[in-house]
């Protein structure tokens, strides 16, 4: 079957990993739209997450959707390191990277594995373990406590740099590579990465600080 | 004239089945202007004379456009300078004292045959694969009787550079081939003769590249920081394109 074939492919492996990649972007950017509430007020957060909870068939699909779309991308994710690992572990006696920052692209196996046990921590720690606790409550208490903050702050600049080659190369493999294009690109693999890392690591920052507690 | 001293340390390999090892030869009063297969032919000529086996490497043209030169220089593939070949390497970007580590390209699909000598003929078979255009032989087609736009034959041009040396398999961290076969089906992709088995071309060559156990581009960009003639990896984003499009028509 054709799907079959574009699926063991090596370019059809890697358009399934730029393609979810996409949706999982997408879904980052919801994310931090809802997360931006609790600059606003505790008050604004809570009713953001009890809007959103008064719909639990769309967060239940959602979910769903969202959990096979991170199988997707982790599992294709490590079946390649895999694959490659078997081509490329120590070939030669001396290797020199010749491209500058190549550091995001090397890591990409471990940054993403250590946002997938964040993403389990967080999980956990917000989705299944409130009971009868508001989540504003949770918030501040979780993300206001120094070490579960700094895991927090230590996740999002883990994604900024898997987002610092993911963006660029997702684009790539879409096959969006053009001159007129790519000085936009370029600006747009730094800034989304920041983007994400500010707004994010901020909310941590914002409870450890006690900034955040007076509201 | 300047001459060097250098202490190279080369992989020497029997033959596909048998181990290797890097060993090290010191070899003193080397011209600067030499270039670098110039001074590994003073390397044999010297081991000749000590009764050992000369280092086997491959080498043609020597003015950097046949492709048959290559080897990894100190962990680059084709050695510390931009854009040239091997052959078109010069021992003046050496200074005396260094140690040179002269390693063959290395990849699942290339097996050394001996020494720096490589069997690159994987590339070869991806070609046969798909990467020709069909013609039925008749009289010679009028001049400019197939309009092509200047800034598209120039593409096809900057593809049809890739001289097949196969840096961009070496120096790749996963092995992958996606650059020459890129370039390959770029050429024939930009131009209108290349249209009527575009599809098929993209299928049968990536088919192909896969089956030879090249790995997957994971978008390092080596390839293009290495490739002696200038390949962008713009080509690699146009196979994937090639290729996304020919698997949702004729997959």
């Amino acid at each position: 079957m054709w799907f079959g074939r574009f699926l063991k492919s090596s370019i059809g492996k890697k358009l399934v990993m730029a393609g979810t990649g996409l949706l999982l972007l997408l879904f980052l950017f919801s994310h931090a739209a809802g997360n931006a509430t609790i600059y606003m007020s505790s008050e604004v957060f809570q009713s953001y997450a009890d809007e959103l909870h008064s719909h639990p068939l769309i967060v239940l699909l959602f979910s769903l959707l969202f959990l096979a779309i991170f199988i997707v991308h982790i599992g294709m994710g490590l079946f390649l390191y895999y694959e490659n690992r078997q081509v490329s572990n120590s070939r030669y006696n001396v290797t020199t990277r010749v491209v500058k920052n190549s550091f995001s692209s090397e890591t990409m196996p471990y940054t993403g594995l250590f946002i997938l046990l964040f993403l389990v921590i967080h999980i956990f720690g917000f989705t299944f373990s409130t009971g009868d606790v508001p989540i504003s409550v949770t918030v501040k208490e979780l993300l206001g406590s120094f070490f579960y903050g700094l895991f927090y702050i230590a996740s999002f600049v883990a994604l900024a740099i898997h987002l610092s080659h993911g963006f660029w190369s997702m684009l790539q493999t879409f096959g969006l590579n053009h001159p007129r294009y790519d000085y936009a690109i370029s600006k747009l693999t730094l800034i989304i990465p920041l983007f994400f890392l500010i707004l994010f690591a901020g909310i941590p920052l914002y409870f450890m600080t006690g900034l955040g507690t007076c509201y | 004239m300047s001459t060097i001293n250098l202490t190279l340390k080369i992989w020497r390999q029997e033959n596909s089945d048998s181990l290797g090892s890097l060993e090290i030869y010191p070899l003193d009063n080397v011209h600067t202007d030499m270039s670098f297969l110039e001074m590994l032919d003073i390397l044999n000529e010297k081991l000749t004379k000590e009764g050992k086996s000369p280092v086997a490497f491959d080498h043609d043209c020597r003015e950097g456009i046949c492709g048959m030169c290559g080897a990894v220089v100190d962990g680059i593939a084709h050695g510390p300078e931009k854009e040239v070949t091997l052959c078109q390497l010069h021992m003046r970007n050496f200074s005396s004292g260094d140690t040179i580590v002269i390693e063959p390209f290395r990849s699942r699909a290339f097996p050394v045959k001996k020494d720096l000598l490589v069997d690159r003929s994987s590339l070869d078979r991806i070609i046969q694969s798909g990467g020709y255009i069909s013609v039925n032989t008749g009289g010679t087609p009028d001049g400019n009787s197939l309009p092509i736009p200047s800034n598209e034959a120039e593409l096809s041009m900057d593809a049809a550079a890739c001289i097949g040396c196969g840096a961009c398999v070496a120096s790749c961290p996963n092995g992958a081939a996606m650059l020459f076969t890129s370039a390959k089906i770029s050429q024939l992709a930009l131009l209108p003769q290349g249209q009527p088995e575009q599809k098929k071309r993209a299928l049968a060559m990536v088919a192909q590249m896969d089956e030879e156990g090249f790995g997957n581009c994971t978008n390092a960009r080596e390839c293009e920081a290495v490739c002696p003639k200038g390949i962008s990896i713009r080509n690699i984003a146009r196979l994937n394109r090639e290729y996304l499009f020919a698997t949702l028509s004729e997959g």
